[in-house]
């Protein structure tokens, strides 16, 4: 027979969520954590119209000339 | 991908507003990665966010010198590292330990071999700062290329000025520090 659960559906997500917060999260090297970290990162998009207003009055550089590929200079 | 220019035929058209397809092209595909760095390097979200673009300004001034040697993505973290322990040398560089302090942290670090374990995500951020900057710069820069997956230790490597075996040595070390460190955080 199935058993009716006492909780209304609101309490059982809240069941169910404190216990994820309980059991947490577990990273094996300090490299996955920080991964999980830049993954919730944002970047905020001001960078990027910054960046376009500044480039648009900015010429970019001239390709280097051969002969200093050429000689590593 | 040896070559900026293919990152703008994989992404296909970046955005009109861009004075230049390659400076848009590798914004798109490379600006999480210089953002992050940038914050958790500095550990101040507004100096991250104009490093990130004074380090995109640069690339885009310099794009003719790229040659190609290296991918795009060392190419501009070799910038980003730059900039930022330039900026770090003012007044932050003083604050940070030595790698002497590391020593002691490595070899006290009973534990560091457990998982890392996070109950509560909201203030995660906050505690990888507080550890990150407890780091050497060597130690947090180390880290933060490793994380990011997409160098080889030969590449980490060049940008730290070492050889791949003493990365990989460090690394081990560095892991044990930040284990150790972030326990202390909780």
């Amino acid at each position: 027979m199935k058993q009716q659960s006492k909780f209304s559906p609101e309490q059982q997500h809240a069941e169910t969520h404190s216990s994820q917060a309980q059991t947490g999260r577990e990273f094996v090297t300090a490299e996955e954590l920080l991964r999980f970290d830049a993954a919730q990162t944002t970047v905020p998009p001001q960078i990027e119209e910054r960046l376009k207003r500044s480039t648009q009055n900015a010429a970019p550089a001239q390709p280097r000339p051969w002969w200093k590929n050429l000689f590593g200079q | 991908m040896d070559n900026p220019d293919e990152c703008v035929t994989a992404l296909g058209s970046p955005s009109a507003d861009w004075p230049s397809d390659d400076i848009g092209a590798l914004y798109d595909q490379h600006s999480r990665a210089i953002f992050y760095l940038a914050l958790r390097f500095l550990g101040d979200p507004q100096k991250a966010e104009d490093a990130t673009h004074d380090v995109f300004l640069k690339a885009f001034r310099s794009f003719g010198n790229f040659r190609g040697d290296a991918s795009a993505r060392t190419w501009l973290y070799r910038i980003a590292i730059n900039h930022c322990q330039n900026l770090n040398q003012s007044w932050h560089h003083r604050h940070v330990q030595t790698s002497a302090d590391d020593a002691i942290w490595e070899n006290s670090a009973a534990k560091s071999d457990s998982p890392l374990r996070v109950l509560e995500t909201k203030e995660l951020g906050q505690r990888i700062q507080k550890t990150l900057d407890s780091l050497s710069e060597e130690y947090r820069l180390l880290l933060l290329l490793v994380a990011d997956g997409e160098l080889s230790y030969e590449e980490i490597a060049a940008l730290l000025g070492q050889t791949a075996d003493a990365v990989r040595g460090k690394l081990h070390r560095a892991r044990k520090t930040f284990a150790a460190r972030f326990e202390q955080t909780a």
